[in-house]
């Protein structure tokens, strides 16, 4: 018996003005049977009418509860997408003023400069983030009580604080002279290699959850994320050029992440689309639309910089694209993600092809009810 | 160590009376989390959540329960609860330490140490715990750690009427239910299995201190068939890190040292 055949007894046939009589079986002949009322039946029932009526099929073939979610959905307000973002930008920037930096070539020395400011300010960006994010911002640094490699955020908080600690360092000390000047320069190279770190941290974090999309996606999301982080290191050296020189460095720097980011997108959404259900929020709806609106600025910032003959606003313009990309598509990771925890059959269709347990544990066993 | 406890859930024994959810919020002094007509069935509490750490699912299902029963419907009930998985998610990927296994081997969120990062509720295979959003913290079923510590049974056990919750020793709760499948098999139930009883049921969570009896597909009770505790599926993920880190090495190193030649020529 469907849900709406259950329910249609009760409800659908009824004709009434409010008193849940049908005139066909019964009459109007109460004491207060000569009381006006009209209206239409929507109104007289209200909300509970409509919640009937949106009730879904049962389905014995494909089984849900209502159709109600099974797992909670993520709690992460627009802070943390901002900071994958921030992260990566802050990680990126960081590993490539590390690698200018190895080079030792004054002509450069202010390249490695601006790595370093980006690496600073965004390791403080990003810290302020994740604690605003908090539920109890004051109790930040329990982050730090224990160290513990089954939790990628508690890792990510490590890596956190070694590259702010880190850039703070290169910032500071990396144009002194003697030991200082040393030690600055030994950050440097420490904050490139946290940088690395942080900028793909994020892709382990978001994988290692039940998120049904998110856990189909764990091979890509790293690199993903991790080319996301160099275009977009990319875009804003587009926007905050120095010179000529930076400029053929930044310049290829952000186009090998722009293609390899735009790579990623395309071997993410096969791989989230073997388990069709799984896939659907990057095709459809609102996450649908994001998804592909990323792609397209990060291929409009791609084309733009590659053009011949470079103008300053045609690289502003690839920069700011490009940024916008970005950040888009850490925002769309997210909701995506969302759209499929709150899609039980996404679960439920993921772990009976066998991609639940069954891909990771070696001894086959039997699936509930096959 | 103390003997393992956990609870087995009945579910051919529920009636549906909702006494573990009303116990366990006066037990635990649990505000309310919204008053609202689902229209879904007896089901207006809809799912386990921050303030709800027992949920009676009320399934009206189009089939007989048994194949000589007249019409094609019966109904479900099944109070669900935290699973105490052996290997459990939230755990496994709390960045604190706040959630710690007990001496009675089950989980527990310790209120004083936890920073409501949020990332336990997007761990759990089960969509157990949830963050509180007054409060800020993720909360769940504590298995009435209170309760058990002065040697009392929890409150939603003690309160069901017709012992469809059963707590106690994992051992004797998995020999009372090996019988109790036996049994409704006898009886023509030949449906009756459990769910997540051991690791070899439910090698993804490796087993489960509160397991369950079921009749049907996990689906139909908002359960899923094939759980796997993320950290079990997330290696794939770190070794996707490592080398996507040190190819972006690399795309620095080269793009460094080969515009820096461009630049001299």
């Amino acid at each position: 018996m469907s849900a709406s055949t259950r329910y249609a007894r009760s409800i659908e046939p009824v004709r009434t003005d409010g008193r849940d009589i049908d005139l066909d079986v019964g009459q109007l002949a109460g004491e207060g049977a000569s009381q006006k009322a009209s209206g239409s039946i929507e109104e007289h029932l209200g909300s509970m009418a409509q919640t009937w009526r949106q009730l879904p099929e049962a389905s014995t073939t494909d089984p849900a509860y209502y159709d109600r979610p099974m797992l909670q959905e993520s709690i992460w307000g627009w802070a943390i997408p901002t900071y994958y973002y921030v992260g990566g930008l802050t990680g990126a920037s960081l590993a490539l003023g590390a690698a200018v930096q190895l080079k030792n070539d004054p002509e450069l020395a202010g390249l490695v400069r601006r790595c370093h400011l980006i690496g600073f300010l965004g390791a403080s960006i990003s810290g302020a983030l994740l604690v605003y994010d908090l539920g109890r911002p004051q109790r930040f640094l329990n982050m730090l009580r224990v160290f513990r490699p089954t939790s990628p955020m508690n890792m990510g908080a490590w890596i956190l604080s070694a590259t702010a600690a880190s850039a703070t360092g290169a910032l500071l000390l990396s144009r002194r002279s003697g030991f200082a000047g040393f030690i600055g320069r030994a950050a440097g190279l420490a904050a490139g290699i946290f940088g690395l770190g942080l900028a793909t941290y994020t892709g382990v974090l978001v994988a290692n959850t039940a998120v049904p999309l998110w856990q189909e996606s764990r091979r890509v999301l790293p690199a993903l994320f991790g080319a996301s982080a160099i275009a977009s290191v990319g875009c804003t050296f587009d926007i905050f050029c120095e010179n000529e020189r930076q400029r053929r460095i930044t310049n290829l720097f952000g186009n090998v992440g722009r293609i390899a980011e735009l790579a990623a997108e395309v071997v993410m959404e096969r791989q989230a689309s073997t388990v069709p259900r799984v896939g659907r929020p990057l095709k459809h709806g609102l996450s649908g639309m994001m998804w592909r609106s990323s792609e397209l600025l990060m291929a409009a910032s791609l084309v733009i910089s590659m053009l011949p003959r470079e103008t300053r606003r045609r690289r502003i313009a690839a920069g700011v694209i490009g940024t916008l990309g970005s950040f888009l598509l850490r925002f769309t990771v997210e909701r995506a993600g969302s759209a499929s925890a709150r899609d039980a059959r996404a679960s439920f269709h993921q772990q009976r092809a066998g991609h639940g347990a069954a891909a990771v544990t070696a001894s086959s066993h039997d699936i509930p009810h096959r | 160590m103390p003997v393992q406890k956990g609870f087995f859930t009945d579910t051919t024994l529920c009636i549906g009376c909702k006494a573990c959810e009303v116990a366990c919020k006066q037990w635990n002094q649990l505000p309310d989390d919204g008053l609202i007509f689902s229209g879904m069935s007896y089901d207006n509490t809809l799912h386990l959540g921050a303030s709800t750490w027992r949920h009676v699912a009320f399934i009206e299902r189009p089939v007989p329960l048994k194949p000589d029963q007249d019409g094609a419907f019966s109904w479900l009930f099944s109070s669900d609860v935290c699973k105490h998985c052996a290997r459990a998610g939230c755990l496994e990927s709390c960045p604190t330490g706040a959630i710690i296994r007990t001496e009675f081997d089950t989980v527990y969120v310790q209120p004083d140490i936890c920073n409501g990062c949020g990332y336990c509720i997007v761990s759990c295979p089960f969509g157990v715990i949830d963050r509180r959003e007054e409060d800020g913290r993720a909360w769940k079923c504590t298995l009435c750690y209170d309760r058990l510590k002065e040697d009392m049974q929890p409150a939603c056990a003690k309160a069901c009427p017709t012992e469809s919750i059963q707590f106690g020793d994992l051992d004797q709760l998995h020999q009372n239910a090996a019988k109790r499948v036996e049994k409704l098999h006898e009886q023509g139930l030949t449906d009756a299995y459990l769910y997540g009883a051991s690791k070899e049921d439910q090698p993804g969570t490796e087993g489960l201190n509160a397991f369950f009896l079921l009749v049907d597909k996990p689906e139909v009770y908002n359960l899923p068939p094939d759980p796997v505790v993320p950290t079990k599926k997330v290696k794939a993920a770190w070794f996707s890190m490592a080398a996507s880190a040190a190819a972006m090495a690399l795309v620095a190193l080269g793009t460094a040292v080969f515009t820096g030649k461009d630049a001299r020529s």
